[in-house]
């Protein structure tokens, strides 16, 4: 079987079949309606008579006819086939129609993943505020226990101000688990977080 | 560019079509008793200008392909590109589905029903 297959023609030689085509394509085209057209003359005198002459003209027409009709159907296979070989070898087209393409597709992610970074710099910044609000109020309270150090300085940090004594039945979050003297405490120090913390 | 050396072959195989069609016209006026002269030699030097065209066109369209033509398969691709465009498309539908859920919990949250 894979001796029976054609060998593909180098390019070279198929260029040379597509102008060999065209060239006996247009001559086909070209002599057969020269010879109806000379044909179509009537002729005074005839080796044969009026009626076989006739006859033999119109087979001879009908013929050249067809010729003209085959060549212009081959015109349009050579057509194609030039489209299908400018399509799969025409590589500067090919190469801009890619890199076209490509610059399109960038384009496109760079402004999707520009518009998500920016929705997302704008919900950080709500998110932000909505945490602030949040765990500023009475359901934001955690466990000392479990809080970590650095929130509980951070919210230590916040809290240390004039109005902290105002706020202080509500706001009481780090100082849940403690007595006394550690609400009483200004500044945080390292293992008083919580009563079971303190030495 | 491709657009246009492929524009220009359709644009051949309506003059394949028009140099068929004079030559039909030429062949039924001839078959009549009294020929139109003028007419004759219009579809003449139409169907003569069309077959010049068309010859042109394909023979300089066979010369451009003997000089860009490699014999070899092109290998480029815009697949990479498609990729992360495709991705970056699931990540903007992917954030707004998440928002539209956290939208109708919002929603939920706000107004109880009774």
């Amino acid at each position: 079987m894979a001796n029976q297959r054609a060998l593909p023609q180098s390019k070279e030689s198929l260029l040379q079949n597509y102008n060999k085509r065209l060239k006996d394509d247009i001559r086909s085209i070209l002599d057969n309606l020269t010879e109806i057209i000379k044909t179509a003359k009537v002729e005074d005198e005839t080796q044969v008579s009026r009626a076989t002459q006739a006859e033999q003209d119109h087979y001879e027409m009908h013929v050249r006819a067809a010729n003209i009709v085959r060549a212009g159907e081959s015109l349009m296979k050579l057509v194609s086939d030039l489209k299908q070989f400018l399509i799969l070898n025409d590589f500067p087209s090919v190469n801009e129609a890619i890199s076209l393409q490509n610059q399109q597709l960038r384009s496109l992610q760079e402004e999707c993943d520009k518009k998500l970074t920016s929705l997302r710099d704008e919900i950080a910044i709500d998110l932000y505020e909505l945490e602030e609000e949040y765990y500023s109020s009475s359901y934001g309270q955690w466990d000392s226990s479990d809080l970590p150090l650095c929130e509980a300085y951070r919210r230590w940090d916040s809290w240390a101000s004039p109005d902290r004594g105002a706020t202080s039945g509500s706001a009481q979050g780090v100082e849940e688990d403690t007595d006394g003297p550690a609400s009483q405490e200004t500044t945080p120090k390292h293992g008083t977080i919580t009563a079971a913390d303190k030495p | 560019m491709a657009n246009d050396r492929l524009r220009a072959l359709e644009e051949v195989e309506n003059q394949i079509a028009t140099i068929l069609q004079c030559a039909g016209n030429i062949v039924l006026e001839l078959s009549k008793d009294k020929h139109n002269a003028s007419f004759l030699d219009r579809q003449l030097s139409q169907f003569t200008g069309s077959v010049n065209r068309v010859e042109t066109e394909l023979s300089s369209q066979i010369r451009y392909l003997t000089q860009v033509a490699t014999g070899q398969p092109h290998e480029g691709s815009t697949y990479s590109a498609r990729k992360d465009c495709q991705m970056a498309l699931n990540r903007a539908e992917y954030a707004r589905v998440k928002l539209g859920e956290l939208g109708r919990t919002c929603e939920v949250m706000l107004d109880p029903q009774p």
